[in-house]
């Protein structure tokens, strides 16, 4: 009988709870089965019970890292069923704000995943231009963690020194050409624990529907901000970097690139920045119909759906959030790998739980 | 009518989806996507005919109408344009399309979870958010309960919540319990 090594709920190799069995055969896993729901807070449940107000601040906290992409898809819903027009302005702090989640999610996933890998100075340099990011977002939205940055018509706080987020940006944008891309695409070390393990190929990819940096590894050009632009991501020059290979270094290198990319859109967004409003200055009223945004956040695609009866209450609010469908394909990606890369294939995917269970 | 977003796939390949699935309502371009109503739609065929177009599975969005049955929207992105295609289901059973679409394996089980919806011609359906054993339908049973099913509003109405006991008396670093000064006795002389 093959053994069953159950990891999780709650583990040192884990960020939140989840649980994952992993059947094996020796050091080699056969199979796995995932369970997930140990955040479960009936978010969904939650936002039907609750005004348009309360439900910012409640769907804000849907995820403790990409807090900023839940306000921003559940205000632009609500802007397409207001049929509000966002001032210019605040779309460019929009994207700036969006851009530096981005950094801060990416770079925080960087570091956990050195860390895994045992590499703990490429950790240390991954958490101190994280931390950079935090500064930026702390001084632009006087928070660390939920930003309160959006609002249905527009933002909540002006940016009034672009100079120094301009500054930060080229200096993570450098950092990561010149000392975290050559290390992450070279070192032996990163090279010997990522190239060639956990692969989902593009077959697998586009079967179950994978979202971010994780479709993009495997070889699928998918992202939102490129395929159904929104706010002014039109009329930025961007690259969506895409990779083949579909294995742990490929997610690791697609998101490094990514933070070069997102750096050069924080800087496009406020070398054109406008003067003008930051909100469309107007109490909204949300009249009755059904509304879906989306937009391009860290781990991929955050879809929101919302129905309304012209009441200030909704009727029904729908998340999907990118590791929702994300998840399922990690039993795909450890099959026939080692044991002891496990966490690491897991984590590869940049899995957020909170966002999952909801 | 508002603007769109998403590629402009042109009015040809509408009209094909419409005519290759039966579909009589018009398309409605509204917002980010496409909305069409197709009350008696087969789900599975629907789903076919979109992965033959490339067409990636995004989520479904199941709401009771009220009178046991359920408006299901299928969302899917076709080549950057969102499509938004409802089916009416009168009872708590539809087709499953996890078996041609497996990336629609863990929604089906998180709306039978939350509010019931049978999906038949799976192997089997095991809960995803709640645990095996749990009552199905959450949503439904804790929408039947109104009010009462929040713990907190429940708590602040019976006065069983924190906010309506005493506070604890802290205690000295030995153990010793301390008197509380009185808060009141001020206002009251």
């Amino acid at each position: 009988m093959s053994p069953v090594i159950p990891v999780g709920p709650y583990h040192p190799a884990l960020e939140e709870p989840y649980k994952i069995e992993l059947v094996c055969d020796g050091e080699t896993i056969t199979d796995s089965r995932i369970t997930v729901g140990f955040n479960f807070r009936a978010i969904e449940w939650l936002a039907e019970r609750k005004n348009y107000t309360q439900d910012l601040a409640l769907v804000e906290r849907v995820c403790g890292i990409c807090s900023n992409v839940h306000t921003l898809t559940f205000s632009r819903a609500l802007e397409q069923l207001a049929g509000v027009e966002v001032p210019e302005r605040a779309r460019h702090i929009r994207v700036v704000v969006h851009e530096a989640e981005r950094l801060h999610s990416h770079l925080l996933w960087a570091g956990v995943a050195c860390e895994l890998m045992g590499f703990q100075t490429l950790f240390m340099t991954c958490f101190a231009l994280r931390e950079k990011v935090m500064d930026v977002l702390e001084a632009v939205s006087g928070n660390r963690v939920n930003y309160a940055m959006n609002k249905p018509g527009g933002v909540t706080r002006d940016i009034v020194d672009s100079a120094m987020v301009v500054a930060a940006a080229r200096e993570i944008g450098r950092v990561t050409s010149e000392q975290l891309i050559p290390v992450l695409t070279t070192d032996r070390t990163v090279r010997a624990r990522c190239a060639g393990v956990g692969v989902l190929t593009r077959e697998q990819a586009q079967a179950w529907g994978v979202l971010g940096p994780v479709a993009r590894a495997s070889g699928l050009p998918q992202d939102i901000r490129r395929a159904a632009p929104y706010e002014i991501y039109d009329r930025l020059d961007f690259e969506v970097p895409v990779r083949t290979e579909g294995d742990v270094l490929a997610r690791i290198v697609v998101r490094a690139l990514e933070v070069v990319e997102s750096c050069r859109i924080i800087e496009q967004a406020l070398d054109g920045l406008p003067g003008g409003p930051i909100d469309c200055g107007d109490f909204i009223h949300i009249p009755a119909g059904e509304a879906c945004a989306r937009i391009e956040g860290p781990r991929g695609e955050v879809f929101y759906y919302v129905a309304s009866d012209g009441s200030d209450v909704p009727t029904r609010v729908r998340i999907r959030t990118p590791t929702f469908q994300n998840m399922p394909t990690v039993a795909l990606m450890v099959a026939r790998q080692t044991l002891a890369d496990a966490p690491l294939i897991q984590a590869s995917i940049d899995p957020c739980y909170s966002c999952t269970d909801r | 009518m508002t603007q769109t977003t998403g590629v402009d796939m042109g009015p040809d390949v509408f009209a094909e989806l419409r005519e290759e699935l039966g579909i009589e309502a018009p398309w409605e371009a509204r917002g980010e996507g496409h909305w069409v109503e197709a009350a008696g739609l087969d789900p599975v065929t629907l789903a076919a005919r979109l992965l033959a177009r490339q067409a990636r599975f995004v989520t479904l969005t199941a709401t009771p109408t009220g009178d046991g049955g359920f408006r299901l929207l299928y969302h899917w992105d076709l080549d950057g344009s969102l499509l938004n295609i409802a089916i009416r289901v009168p009872g708590a059973c539809v087709a499953s399309i996890a078996a041609v679409c497996p990336s629609a394996d863990w929604v089906e089980r998180e709306v039978r979870d939350y509010y019931g919806l049978e999906f038949t011609d799976r192997e089997d359906t095991p809960p995803l958010m709640l645990r095996e054993g749990d009552e199905r339908a959450l949503f439904v049973r804790t929408r039947a309960l109104g009010r009462d099913a929040d713990p907190a509003d429940t708590a602040r109405r019976t006065g069983s919540g924190p906010a309506a006991q005493p506070p604890a008396a802290p205690t000295a670093w030995n153990g010793a319990a301390t008197e509380l000064p009185d808060a009141g006795a001020e206002e009251r002389e």
